[in-house]
């Protein structure tokens, strides 16, 4: 391999390692409160997805759209798949595990109920938007801003990269300076101290969601900008993201950007040198063999032990 | 707040009421004028899943041709449809099928669609006796496997992949590369072209895309880095349309050939940003608009489905008349093993070719036609012996 | 939620209690529309507007508007609206009837059902003349349905059943979270394609399919023992995601390693057959033989498994499930009995596997995905985990009903009322549909310390079951 490729190909790791990373904090998120594996906040991806071809579809851009067109269509774009996905969340944990956490259900009927609205959402967003893919309106002219060791790096990849190293850095602030977070730490780490201390616990789970939902969403948005939209787009990424979050350590919201940095980067290389065949073989194989030397992954569980 | 009190109410209620519209939905299927016996064509292909357009384009093909059956009471027989989803995979063929099979009405089958599925169902066909006259299965090794009563109406892909490397050599391409999307048809397409250019001189890359693949910037930037001058892509419009996006914005600029899988309009809408433009698509289906005839039948088409007829809507259409006319000869005494027979042996001049076959059920006749995506339709540039002279 | 009394509490009389009493009631009352009342009339008509979309019209990508539009203006949405309205009248302003109604009619029926029940418990013989009753009704049950529903049953539900009890051995008795198990579904079935001679690498000598089954068995033992050994000490959750990843690492073998396996273009296999010199049989396309077949391999897995978990091994397994710690404090050898479970279950999923790929005559990777994985444990978990009866039973209505609904919804959405069944289910009867009574007893514990503790237990940490130590 050459360094030229070595660059190229970090890049669209890099890419893909944003994706994950801002998924995976989702995960991370919800499993630090419940300790559930919230299969469903794949579907709150896809909703994100749509979310964005929702609003564009509403404004249609216009066919050579200026700077300032092309940066509302995006923020619009990204803000309302961000709302959409956040409020799916925040039904989802109160239709569906509010009601299992009030008569304290084991960790398995939470983990069948998500997968059970994990296929109710994603059928659902099929039938009422077509079981097609879609593209995304054309918000800009994708051209490559600018090239460095001979990479070049076109507006999408940029923009997939800065958002989310923005929204982690967010999530980051949020969790380890905030009240917020500071009763989401709290409620990980013991939720019956926690609300003996005054924490309200359906509102910390509650904002846990929608924090998670956020991210999840606009993710879905930015996945769309580079790809397509379908109903069923959020199972691999999901399930990718899922094993990233494992992978830093479930609970840890670093090691959720960890994992996903990681399994983005694995998977661009993988894919490079093995071609599109086995491209979650390297993914998964890694998170398999990471996990048999250090079972609670690489930075260790716990969203309260990132403080 | 929503307590848990209220979901303990509400979500019965919801089943009820659901129950109730799911009822209310149901029904009013079929009815006909109940002349004579009624027999029922089947058609196996994908109507759902990612290729869903191609199958609905076949699929109302044969409706198509089961309503001017009846309604033009030239026959003393009534015909009714049944539908046999595969989803154009391998893996729901054998389901599909045995629906087919159960079915006792059914006397034949216009499918499977897709060759995966044809190789997996055409064994299950020929144990029941049953035709399955195929529109659309253009891999060249269903014909090879003594298949009982498998036959196919198109040209198969050893013509397709002959008629590609012959193009590619004919436009000067020195290295070409060859995505295949790991499905039976798109494999044996792969092969064929590849083996066709390797002949004719032209260096070949050979690459794999799976057809669940969602990024596709992988695959792009090693067509870019493989100074690859010619790209062929045999999977389907729903992956070609991301891929075209891809190579555009990699910077791809070769020539840039997709197979019969493609040519839908589905493509072009899949890549919104003009990318599909100047791909080349070759298919053994021939243009509509180059007779009379041919206009009639979109016509008529249009007019029933408020759409374009698309890839293989004319072939499914000759394919169920073939079977109607051989029915209606046969009279009330058909069966499935008699309608085969008539059919293997007869021949049918249709809207889109004139379908008979060899003693191995494969088409005797050929035809490769070459199609360009100019200005976001897609454009018949003619056959490609016209065209490679 | 109780609806809170926003009468005005006139308790201390006098003009200034009184006056206080009026300040202190303006502050305590809710405005109208946070009344829990009328919070429930949201809720129900939230219920509707997503009802109206799941029963509407199908979306298309041309317009994705289209679908909303229609079921905005359409009837659907007043049905459901009406439905809704209806049901928010009867529960507000008709409670006490209906549920006077419904418990009379409930002590009239326990009665007679208790009865029932001693008789039953006490009498082993009824029991006997009645698991007799339904055997004999399964072995005639595919002369009473259509041909079509006699695929399901052997393509699918008895399928499935195989594997559902295989899994319930490691989720329902040993408690660890598999999400890997149509993996070693998929060795089984390559396994059988491969010593058939069906798969495009020939074997050292071809077998019989039926003899293919030990083999299998072996087979999956041996990856069950090679994926458990270094992953069982992983905790509940990691033990899922690794299995989850070797499921997609077999999976992506099956579909990647051509040469081997035929991907995704498949391999033919042969179906079964049996020459026994004087007696010789051939399986053909009809599926009832295919189903006395995996009849009695259920029955044979069933007795066997019965057994073992009355034994001192099952006994083991409840105390693995139900505290690992404590178990190994007492000195179960807690690494053994997991990796005996876990390979007890492989091998289930093996056998499964042959009789599969020898029904269906034909596999490729697309079987083996990891969506079968996660249905297999929501039937096993629907029906009530641990439970044989309930395993059973839940696996046939999970399967049943989307074939069931094929006819009646749009056969695109059947999977949508799959999971909104799941989700209900899962709310109202988390135990499942024919719980252990071991299991009834670990659920009932888990509320009692609900009500028992000093705060409400939200977000607390669900009992320690599933396979989960405290960590």
């Amino acid at each position: 391999m050459t360094l030229f490729d070595f660059w190229d190909v970090l890049v669209l790791g890099v890419v893909l390692g944003s994706l994950y990373a801002v998924i995976a904090i989702g995960y991370t998120l919800v499993y630090g409160v419940l300790q559930l594996l919230n299969f469903a906040h794949s579907e709150v991806f896809m909703t994100g997805g749509f979310g964005g071809v929702i609003a564009l579809t509403l404004v249609v851009p216009v066919a050579a759209p200026s700077l300032a067109q092309s940066a509302g269509y995006v923020i619009l774009g990204i803000c309302t798949g961000a709302l959409l996905g956040a409020t799916v969340a925040f039904f989802l944990e109160k239709v569906a595990y509010r009601p299992l956490r009030r008569r304290n259900a084991p960790r398995l009927v939470f983990l069948i109920t998500a997968i059970g609205a994990s296929f109710f959402l994603y059928n659902l967003a099929g039938k009422l938007f077509g079981r097609n893919a879609m593209p995304m309106p054309r918000m800009y002219e994708n051209r490559t801003v600018f090239t460095i060791f001979d990479t070049t790096i076109n507006i999408t990849q940029l923009l997939i990269i800065c958002s989310g190293v923005l929204m982690l850095l967010i999530v980051d602030h949020v969790v380890n300076r905030t009240k917020l977070g500071s009763g989401i730490r709290a409620v990980a780490q013991d939720p019956e101290v926690a609300s003996l201390m005054g924490v309200n616990i359906d509102k910390v789970v509650s904002r846990t969601f929608i924090l998670g939902g956020l991210m999840g969403g606009a993710a879905g948005f930015l996945f769309g900008t580079t790809n397509q939209v379908f109903y069923t787009m959020g199972f691999l990424p999901g399930i990718t993201a899922f094993a990233a979050a494992v992978l830093g350590g479930i609970g840890n919201v670093r090691g959720a950007m960890l994992g996903g940095m990681t399994l983005g980067i694995v998977e661009a290389f993988t894919v490079d040198v093995f071609g599109d065949a086995w491209r979650y073989f390297g993914a998964f194989g890694a998170l398999v063999l990471v996990l048999m030397i250090r079972p609670t992954g690489i930075l260790g569980e716990r969203v309260a032990r990132t403080a | 707040m929503l307590s848990k009190r209220v979901v303990k109410l509400a979500i019965p209620v919801a089943i009820g009421a659901l129950a109730l519209t799911a009822c209310g939905d149901d029904g009013g299927g079929g009815g006909g004028d109940a002349s004579g016996t009624v027999f029922k064509i089947a058609y196996q292909g994908p109507l759902s899943g990612d290729n869903v357009d191609l199958g609905i384009n076949m699929e109302n093909g044969v409706k198509l041709a089961i309503a001017e059956a009846n309604e033009s009471g030239d026959y003393d027989v009534t015909f009714e449809y049944l539908d046999a989803d595969d989803r154009g995979e391998p893996g729901q063929a054998t389901a599909a099928a045995q629906r087919a099979i159960d079915d006792e009405d059914v006397i034949a089958v216009v499918g499977p669609a897709f060759s995966g599925a044809a190789a997996v169902a055409a064994p299950l066909y020929g144990e029941a006796g049953m035709a399955a006259l195929s529109p659309s299965a253009t891999n060249p090794d269903l014909t090879q496997q003594g298949f009982p009563t498998f036959l196919r109406g198109v040209p198969n892909d050893a013509e397709q992949g002959a008629a590609i490397a012959t193009f590619f050599a004919e436009q000067g391409v020195e290295k070409a590369m060859v995505i295949d999307d790991l499905d039976d048809y798109s494999i044996g397409l792969a092969n064929v072209a590849q083996q066709g250019m390797e002949e004719a001189g032209i260096e070949v890359v050979r690459e794999s895309v799976p057809s669940d693949t969602v990024d596709h910037s992988g695959i792009a930037r090693t067509a870019v880095t493989s100074g690859a001058d010619g790209l062929v892509y045999t999977g389907y419009y729903s992956q070609a349309g991301p891929l075209a996006v891809k190579l555009s914005e990699a910077g791809f600029d070769g020539i840039k050939l997709a197979g019969d899988g493609v040519k839908d309009p589905e493509f072009i809408s899949l890549a919104p940003g003009g990318e599909a433009e100047e791909w080349y698509l070759s298919c053994p289906c021939r243009d509509l608009d180059a007779d009379q005839e041919g206009r009639d039948f979109a016509e008529r088409y249009e007019a029933e489905y408020n759409r374009a007829p698309g890839t293989y809507t004319p072939e499914a259409y000759d394919a169920a008349m073939m079977i109607i006319e051989a029915v209606a000869e046969l009279g009330e005494a058909a069966d499935r093993q008699s309608v085969y027979e008539a059919i293997s042996v007869g021949t049918h001049d249709g809207v889109a070719k004139t379908l008979s076959f060899d003693e191995n059920g494969e088409y005797a006749g050929s035809g490769i036609y070459i199609y360009r995506v100019e200005n976001d339709t897609i454009t018949a540039l003619g056959d490609i012996t016209e065209i490679t002279g | 939620m109780t609806a809170t009394d926003n009468t005005p509490t006139t308790g201390a009389a006098g003009p200034i209690g009184s006056k206080r009493a009026a300040e202190a009631a303006r502050l305590r009352r809710t405005a109208w529309y946070a009344n829990p009342r009328f919070k429930r009339l949201a809720a129900l008509m939230g219920v509707a507007l997503v009802g109206a979309q799941v029963t509407g019209e199908q979306g298309t990508n041309r317009d994705i508007f289209h679908a909303m539009r229609e079921n905005m203006t359409g009837p659907g949405l007043w049905l459901w609206v009406g439905a809704c309205l209806l049901i928010w009248v009867v529960r507000e302003f008709l409670r006490a009837p209906v549920a006077n109604a419904w418990s009379t009619a409930r002590r009239a029926g326990t009665g007679p059902a208790e009865r029932a029940r001693t008789v039953w418990r006490r009498d082993p013989r009824l029991r006997m003349l009645a698991l007799t009753a339904l055997l004999v009704f399964l072995i005639v049950l595919p002369f009473l349905v259509s041909r079509h529903w006699q695929q399901v049953l052997v393509d699918q539900i008895a399928i499935y059943v195989l594997l559902a009890i295989g899994l319930n051995v490691v989720v329902g008795w040993a408690g660890m979270l598999d999400l890997g198990f149509i993996a070693f579904f998929a060795i089984g079935a390559y396994s059988a394609a491969f010593w058939t001679g069906s798969l495009p690498v020939a074997p050292p000598f071809e077998l019989n399919n039926f003899a293919v089954i030990p083999i299998a068995v072996i087979t999956c033992l041996v990856a069950g023992v090679l994926l458990g050994a270094p992953t069982l000490r992983l905790r509940g959750d990691y033990l899922a995601i690794v299995t989850l990843g070797f499921h997609e690492i077999v999976y992506l073998m099956a579909k990647n390693w051509v040469e081997f396996t035929g991907g995704t273009r498949g391999a033919s296999v042969d179906r079964f057959s049996i020459d026994l010199g004087f007696f010789s049989y051939q399986w053909g396309l009809d599926p009832r033989p295919y189903y006395w077949l995996q009849l009695g391999f259920i029955v044979a897995l069933l007795v066997l498994f019965i057994r073992l978990e009355h034994s001192r091994v099952g006994r083991a397994w409840t105390a693995i499930r139900e505290d690992e710690v404590a178990a190994a404090a007492t000195g179960v050898d807690t690494v053994r009995f997991k990796l005996l479970a876990f390979a007890i279950g492989a091998s289930t999923s093996g056998v499964a596997g042959v009789v599969y790929a020898s029904k269906l005559g034909f596999i490729n990777s697309e079987f083996f995905i990891v969506l079968f994985s996660v249905l297999v444990l929501s039937y096993v978990i629907f029906g009530g985990m641990g439970s044989i009866p309930g395993v059973l039973l839940g696996t046939a209505i999970l399967i049943w009903l989307p074939e069931f609904l094929r006819d009646t919804v749009p056969a695109q959405d059947r999977y949508m009322y799959l999971g909104a069944l799941l989700v209900i289910m899962m709310i109202y009867r988390p135990q499942g549909l024919w719980p252990s009574r071991r299991r009834v007893r670990e659920l009932h514990m888990a509320e009692e310390g609900t009500a028992t503790r000093a705060m409400p237990a939200a977000g607390g940490r669900p009992a320690t079951t599933g396979g989960d130590t405290p960590s």
